[in-house]
């Protein structure tokens, strides 16, 4: 714990330095980002104290919601199982992780307000451990996905590489939603109500639940909703399609320009948001 | 360990809160401020008030300082700023040594999780490697006395059994620099004892110790200096020695 041995806080401003001690916070947790995951693993840990199946409910629950929705809605679209389950599971499965990573971003500084204020930890260790939290959780989806790929034969054209690289473009995206919330949620207790009501909203304007062909006008939905390329450039090579190069672009261009806002607001506002707490 | 030297320095210390009354907290009030254009108060339409101001001190290694004030004085808060918390909004604060503040007793409990598990993740919290606590986990667990009931979780603990837990956790750190709210005394007299010795020996190793208390004789127990507080501004420091005058100015 060498970095820890000097401590400097000063009343100096300017953005420059502010942008300084941002970047040193955001350092020191790179630095200690074992403890974020320690803490993660705590939280998930924690929720399935004393159940016989631990997080592996996570799985369960989520593949019998796959199981329903995927039977129920291949009838009514008129979609082989085979074709129609894939596209939910996978759809459920990291969309989930989305909404998860977003949805408890608004818990990140809130729940840490009693460490905030009472040690010097960085305040980025909060925002892993919000994503860290989230990845896990997915780790435990993958189960179904794995198992969904393998029945339905969709492993031997699923690009593992590809789909990884598209999950990056997906945590990088919603890692940054995730903190600006946090941030916002800090300051505004409306925030979280706001969130979940987008949240609800978004599952059903993203083709979780339908197939994206099934869309016959209005195709320009799809273009402007991130959530639609952070989940196709996961979801498409698995099952063996090719990810558009604008959903690529669409994702770097989203992950750069929002990590700059959330980072220079988060500059911005670092001081104070110990006292919103 | 010790070869760097241990010290504080304050330099014109100023802290100020912005008061975020829970009506201001809400976006559709303060997006009606923006679209009418009043903003009320000095900055951002916040009141806000000064809990220490102009606030220097200069303690070095072997200096164990107590701090004394009423209520809202700004000892909590002045123990806080110290621990990194709070950032200055004029002058500055430097520390020299490994911080470890001791102001809440229940930081980072897990009422649901076992005694273990609070143990680990309150020495993580605190600094601690997965190794290193692991490697104090023996020691911890004998000086709480709980003995099987480590493995229970800690929502079952009676009120002096979960302060017998936070106060062996949170003394396992090895630290230069030992920051104390008024808490010392916890759990039956048996253990206030234990706890008495330990906090000793923590003080003696740690190189300095600011400790805020109103009991003056924990004050004189503990300290060779002392500072007063009164609506965030700080006496000179003295020596406990004077510390009736001190009461009495």
């Amino acid at each position: 714990m060498e970095a820890a041995t000097h401590m400097l806080r000063t009343g100096r401003r300017g953005p420059l330095f502010e942008v300084q001690m941002a970047l040193r916070d955001l350092r020191t947790s790179m630095g200690r980002i074992d403890l974020a995951w320690s803490l993660a693993w705590h939280d998930v840990s924690s929720r399935y104290r004393g159940s016989i199946l631990g997080p592996f409910w996570i799985t369960l629950s989520m593949g019998l919601m796959v199981m329903g929705i995927g039977v129920v809605y291949a009838n009514l679209f008129g979609i082989a199982l085979k074709d129609f389950l894939p596209l939910v599971a996978l759809g459920i499965v990291f969309f989930g992780a989305i909404s998860g990573t977003i949805t408890e971003g608004c818990d990140t500084f809130v729940h840490a307000a009693g460490m905030l204020s009472q040690t010097s930890l960085p305040m980025f260790t909060f925002v892993w451990r919000t994503i860290f939290r989230n990845v896990i959780n997915l780790g435990h989806h993958l189960v179904i996905v794995v198992a969904v790929l393998i029945y339905y034969g969709y492993w031997r054209t699923a690009n593992a590489p590809a789909a990884t690289i598209g999950l990056i473009f997906l945590l990088l995206n919603a890692g940054w939603i995730s903190m600006l919330i946090g941030l916002a949620s800090a300051r505004f207790r409306d925030i979280p109500q706001i969130v979940t009501s987008v949240m609800q909203f978004a599952i059903f304007v993203t083709p979780v639940f339908w197939p994206v062909n099934r869309l016959l006008h209005h195709q320009w939905v799809l273009d402007i909703n991130p959530f639609y390329h952070m989940l196709e450039a996961v979801r498409a090579p698995l099952m063996g399609a090719q990810v558009a190069p604008h959903t690529y672009l669409f994702l770097a261009g989203m992950a750069a320009v929002g990590w700059a806002a959330t980072f220079a607001i988060f500059a911005n506002i670092r001081r104070r948001i110990v006292h919103y707490l | 360990m010790k070869a760097a030297p241990v010290s504080i320095s304050c330099k014109g210390l100023t802290l100020r809160f912005p008061v975020y009354g829970v009506d201001a907290k809400s976006l559709k009030k303060s997006l009606a401020k923006i679209t009418v254009g009043g903003r009320l108060g000095s900055s951002h339409g916040t009141t806000e008030v000064t809990a220490i101001s102009n606030l220097s001190l200069e303690l070095k290694a072997g200096d164990r300082l107590g701090l004394i004030g009423h209520n809202g004085s700004g000892k909590t808060t002045l123990l806080r700023a110290l621990s990194g918390a709070y950032e200055p909004d004029e002058g500055e604060i430097e520390v020299r040594g490994r911080i470890a503040p001791l102001l809440d007793l229940n930081l980072g409990i897990d009422p649901s999780a076992s005694g273990y598990e609070n143990i680990r993740l309150r020495g993580r919290i605190a600094g601690l490697s997965a190794r290193e606590v692991d490697a104090r986990m023996d020691e911890i667990a004998a000086f709480t006395g709980l003995g099987p009931f480590l493995a229970v979780p800690v929502k079952t603990y009676s009120a002096g059994m979960q302060a017998r837990l936070a106060f062996a956790a949170a003394t396992s750190v090895e630290a230069d620099v030992l920051l104390m709210d008024e808490w010392i005394a916890v759990g039956d007299a048996e253990f206030q004892q234990l706890a008495h010795k330990r906090l000793l020996k923590l003080v003696e190793r740690a190189g300095i110790l600011v400790l805020a208390s109103h009991d003056l004789d924990l004050l004189r127990l503990y300290c060779n200096k002392v500072m007063r507080m009164e609506g965030g501004v700080a006496s000179p420091v003295t020596d406990i020695k004077k510390l009736d005058e001190l009461m009495n100015a």
